[in-house]
């Protein structure tokens, strides 16, 4: 290897076989070139077609963004495109926080350049923090294939690897169907969101647009008046009532006894999780004796409601 | 009388591995002499067999294909497990056998095992001293001990032959209760012992739709149902096992009629008791079920967490099961056979069977014998 100074242009950018960044963002990078320039040079060989970039992908960027004509560069010998690659890999491990996406495209590329999954399985899925299991690699390598569309989800929404999976059950046109439904929400949200649409399909043998066009789920999809997270909200809610009615039925009904009684706010009143107990919990804070007693007064009030046995039906 | 077909072809395995250390012992030597068309391999590390399983695209399905027989290093007796939170049955298990060649979707031991051979364990001397020991230490009180819990009790009955060393290693000691467990009809050893108060053939049951959709390589219940007429017959007596009860569209009437068989083919007054159970199971074992059973739809009726973190039926729902079930038990069976559940609290007991047991050892006085 040996260092030199390349003109930019005759880098070869169009040939992506060794880059691993996914993108990124070049910000804090432009300022730091522009402030002391650029410290560490890219590794590049040389190729058919010109010089062909292996290492620094974020470098050449930036310096091609600031204007740059020309830099200095790390030249290698090396021909095999294999150990190419590995020079990007490892170097990239050891000095940055390596994406999902990018995970899933390192896995795709030594794929591609003759790693049995095998190996990609026991020497590099624990190499990039991830559990060593057969479904995690084809997690992965699915994501690699997914629609750039849900890639820049993934990579926007930061998403962990079994929400990803979940998404990725879903066909292509399915997917693009369903990140506006999920971009608005957490992760918990999103989860729950996917795991319902899809066992409710493999429960009724209907497909995810057979779902989507129940009328509670159409009337908030083409609401102009709610907000995107307020629709995804409403179906949210509309796909637990399809997955657990009777569940949702309980809940509701309790919520209706609550307010029959007008149940006071300053009172909190809880079933047992999933009303797996017979039993209710309430709680409520005071500070002195007045305060308690005018609670106990009102719990007294509730229990003398007609309506009050309507709390313990299921 | 029409003699029950014996189980699947694959009750014998495509091959047996033997642990080095048991090669001479008897039943090693009784196994291989039951299965004289299979191959059989000396292991000397089992991390050998561990490797060429985890290989697979499916080591569990491979796993139930062959045989592993070695020592059991442990104990072969333990309290059932039960689950954290609800009421047990004071149950124990003997653990002679580990998994079975019967694929169930449902099984737990999907999750559990990490080995999928289905192991055997052959140093039967070491058991029988154990039982003998527990049985002394137990001598008095009213216990109830199984084989039937990590593996079926008659499945590879034909090659070990331990089914008639059991009942006669428990024969006369009569306030030990020993349960086998099996889905099979494979009862010609259990025919051709001498039947006794104490030992008691159970079947696990289930409507006819289960069975064929869900219990790989089980034989359909009416054969279950009629190898369960022929033993109680013989003059054993024989336990039923509903469990895992299933939801699925029609299941009123699928459970409906297997009841009202078993219980016309079967005299209620043979029936040492019947247990019911609704479908549970550890978080982890859905993706496993959905691999391995792509066509299963049964992980997703209406599940919740349990007290326990199992994935259960929603209360109402199992209470909707077990009332309805019980009911049919109690018409056909005229209210003579006991009834417990497995892994149920007290809600469940008090409003499917109205008894109210605190304890597991008050769940076992209800089954205990009748005097008299």
């Amino acid at each position: 290897m040996r260092y030199e100074t390349l003109p930019l242009a005759k880098i070869n950018l169009k040939d992506e076989r060794f880059r691993t960044s996914y993108h990124p963002d070049l910000d804090r990078l432009i300022l730091s070139v522009k402030k002391v320039g650029l410290l560490s040079p890219p590794l590049v060989c040389q190729g058919d077609k010109g010089f062909t970039l292996v290492s620094g992908w974020k470098r050449v960027l930036a310096c091609r963004e600031i204007g740059l004509s020309s830099i200095n560069v790390l030249m290698t010998k090396e021909k095999d495109d294999l150990n190419l690659f590995l020079a990007a890999f490892h170097e990239n491990l050891a000095t940055r926080e390596i994406t999902l996406v990018e995970k899933a495209e390192i896995m795709r590329k030594l794929l591609g350049f003759g790693v049995g999954k095998k190996t990609l399985l026991r020497s590099y899925l624990s190499l990039l923090a991830l559990p060593v299991t057969a479904a995690h690699l084809e997690a992965l390598l699915g994501l690699s294939k997914a629609e750039a569309a849900v890639k820049d989800f993934v990579r926007e929404k930061d998403l962990p690897l079994p929400i990803v999976q979940s998404l990725l059950r879903f066909t292509g046109v399915e997917q693009r169907l369903l990140l506006p439904l999920l971009r608005p929400l957490g992760q918990n949200k999103q989860r729950e969101i996917l795991e319902d649409l899809r066992e409710i399909g493999r429960r009724d043998d209907v497909s995810l647009q057979e779902i989507l066009n129940d009328k509670e789920i159409r009337q908030a999809l083409d609401s102009p008046k709610l907000s995107p997270i307020q629709k995804a909200e409403k179906i949210r809610l509309s796909l637990k009532r399809m997955r657990y009615p009777r569940l949702s039925s309980c809940e509701e009904a309790f919520d209706f006894a609550l307010r029959k009684i007008r149940w006071p706010k300053e009172i909190a009143i809880r079933p047992s999780p999933y009303f797996e107990d017979e039993d209710i919990s309430v709680s409520f804070r005071f500070k002195n004796e007045k305060e308690f007693k005018a609670c106990a007064k009102k719990l007294q009030e509730m229990a003398e409601k007609e309506d009050f046995s309507r709390l313990f039906r299921r | 009388m029409r003699e029950p077909r014996r189980i699947m072809k694959a009750a014998y395995p495509n091959k047996i591995y033997i642990d080095k250390e048991v090669f001479s012992s008897p039943l090693t030597k009784r196994i291989l002499k039951n299965c004289p068309d299979v191959p059989a391999e000396v292991i000397r590390h089992e991390r050998e067999l561990d490797e060429w399983l985890t290989s697979s695209a499916d080591p569990i399905g491979k796993g139930k294909k062959y045989l592993w027989l070695r020592r059991q290093k442990g104990a072969f007796i333990k309290p059932c497990p039960c689950t954290p939170a609800y009421i047990g049955c004071n149950y124990f298990i003997i653990n002679a056998a580990l998994n079975c060649p019967l694929d169930c979707s449902y099984c737990i031991l999907q999750l559990y095992l990490t080995n999928s051979l289905i192991t055997i364990y052959v140093n039967l001397q070491d058991l029988w001293k154990e039982l003998d020991d527990f049985l002394q230490k137990k001598r008095g009180k009213f216990i109830r001990l199984g084989t039937g819990e990590l593996s079926d009790s008659l499945a590879l009955d034909h090659l070990t032959e331990t089914s008639k060393e059991f009942m006669s290693c428990f024969r006369g000691k009569n306030k030990a209760f020993f349960e086998l467990k099996t889905k099979t009809t494979n009862v010609a050893g259990v025919l051709a012992s001498s039947p006794a108060e104490n030992i008691v053939i159970s079947w696990s049951l289930t409507s006819e739709k289960i069975a064929g959709e869900e219990e790989g390589g089980a034989p359909p219940v009416i054969e279950r149902i009629e190898a369960a007429r022929m033993v109680s017959e013989k003059g054993f007596s024989v336990g039923f096992h509903f469990d895992p009860l299933i939801f699925y569209p029609g299941w009123e009437e699928g459970y409906s009629q297997v009841i009202e068989k078993l219980l016309r083919a079967v005299k209620p007054s043979r029936i040492r008791w019947i247990s019911l159970g609704s479908l549970r199971f550890p978080p982890a074992l859905k993706p496993i079920i959905e691999k391995r059973f792509p066509q299963t739809k049964i992980i997703y009726g209406e599940m919740i967490r349990g007290r326990d973190g199992k994935l259960r039926y929603f209360k109402p729902l199992r209470l909707e099961l077990y009332q309805k079930i019980v009911g049919l038990i109690n018409y056909w069976g005229r209210g003579q056979i006991p009834l417990y559940f497995c892994m149920e609290d007290i809600e469940v007991w008090r409003k499917a069977l109205k008894k109210t047991p605190k304890r597991k050892e008050e769940v076992e006085l209800i089954l205990s014998p009748r005097v008299g």
